[in-house]
């Protein structure tokens, strides 16, 4: 996992760098001295907890099905206003970010394609902007 | 012998991998079955009922949700692991994740049950 602090390393998964100071969480978006993968971390932590948060509010809406046709029917036609799908783009590249992202820290946590890590990054980058582009043009199509 | 928290470590990232991958997999067969290739991109009130009431795909949804708890939980944990808590407050924060993930797992089983058995 790229460091965030390179002297410090990740409580969760020793072996990994990445921890913080105690709560200095806005280190995160310090701009001096921080490599491409360094950004990579910090993307990958800020996206999921947006996910996180998504997640949660998926559930809860949900709950609406319980209510019968009228409540979640209604919540349809509203998610169907321009806002709500650009909302849903945002959504979808947090995922394609992630999830991307999580693969190749997974690859490289694992020993694999290490050496190439930032090519690496550079394919799955491209990859993640064509996935997003074509998810953008089936939200607002329909 | 590597010490008690650094094996603990090991398996929540290997659990962490393990579920990201399979979520590549559960994810996008959700978004796409749910919001891609439905006519107006969310299914109305009927149509999940209809679709929820095959027992492949409640099965799957239900392995998702799984999944994804564990996932989320497991991510978040790390991430407050590594604002610097001590011991007794990373054992809280453990205990927390792991009920908020139970309970978002057996919202979703009640949800399901709920939805199947409605006429």
């Amino acid at each position: 996992m790229p460091p965030v602090d390179s002297t410090s390393e990740s409580k969760a998964y020793p072996g990994q760098s990445g921890r913080l100071p105690r709560r200095q969480v806005w280190r995160w978006f310090a701009f001096a001295k921080r490599s491409l993968g360094t950004w990579g971390f910090v993307l990958n932590r800020v996206a999921g907890l947006g996910l996180v948060v998504y997640l949660m509010l998926h559930l809860v809406v949900l709950s609406l099905l319980t209510r019968g046709p009228d409540g979640y029917n209604a919540f349809v036609a509203l998610a169907h206003n321009p806002i709500f799908l650009l909302l849903d783009v945002v959504l979808i590249a947090g995922i394609i970010g992630h999830g991307l992202n999580g693969l190749r820290v997974a690859l490289i946590g694992s020993g694999i394609l290490v050496r190439w890590q930032h090519q690496m990054l550079i394919v799955l980058g491209v990859l993640g902007v064509v996935l997003l582009a074509i998810a953008a043009f089936l939200v607002f199509r329909i | 012998m590597e010490p008690r928290n650094q094996r603990r470590g090991g398996l929540g990232w290997f659990g962490q991998a393990v579920s990201g991958v399979l979520l590549l997999i559960l994810l996008g067969l959700h978004m796409i079955a749910h919001h891609f290739v439905v006519e107006g991109g969310l299914r109305t009130y009927q149509d999940v009922l209809n679709y929820i009431r095959q027992p492949l795909v409640a099965t799957v949804e239900l392995i998702f949700l799984v999944v994804v708890s564990f996932h989320a939980m497991l991510g978040l944990r790390a991430v407050l692991f590594d604002l610097g808590l001590n011991t007794v407050q990373e054992k809280w924060v453990t205990r927390g994740v792991t009920i908020l993930g139970m309970v978002m797992v057996a919202y979703g089983i009640w949800l399901t049950i709920t939805l199947v058995s409605q006429v």
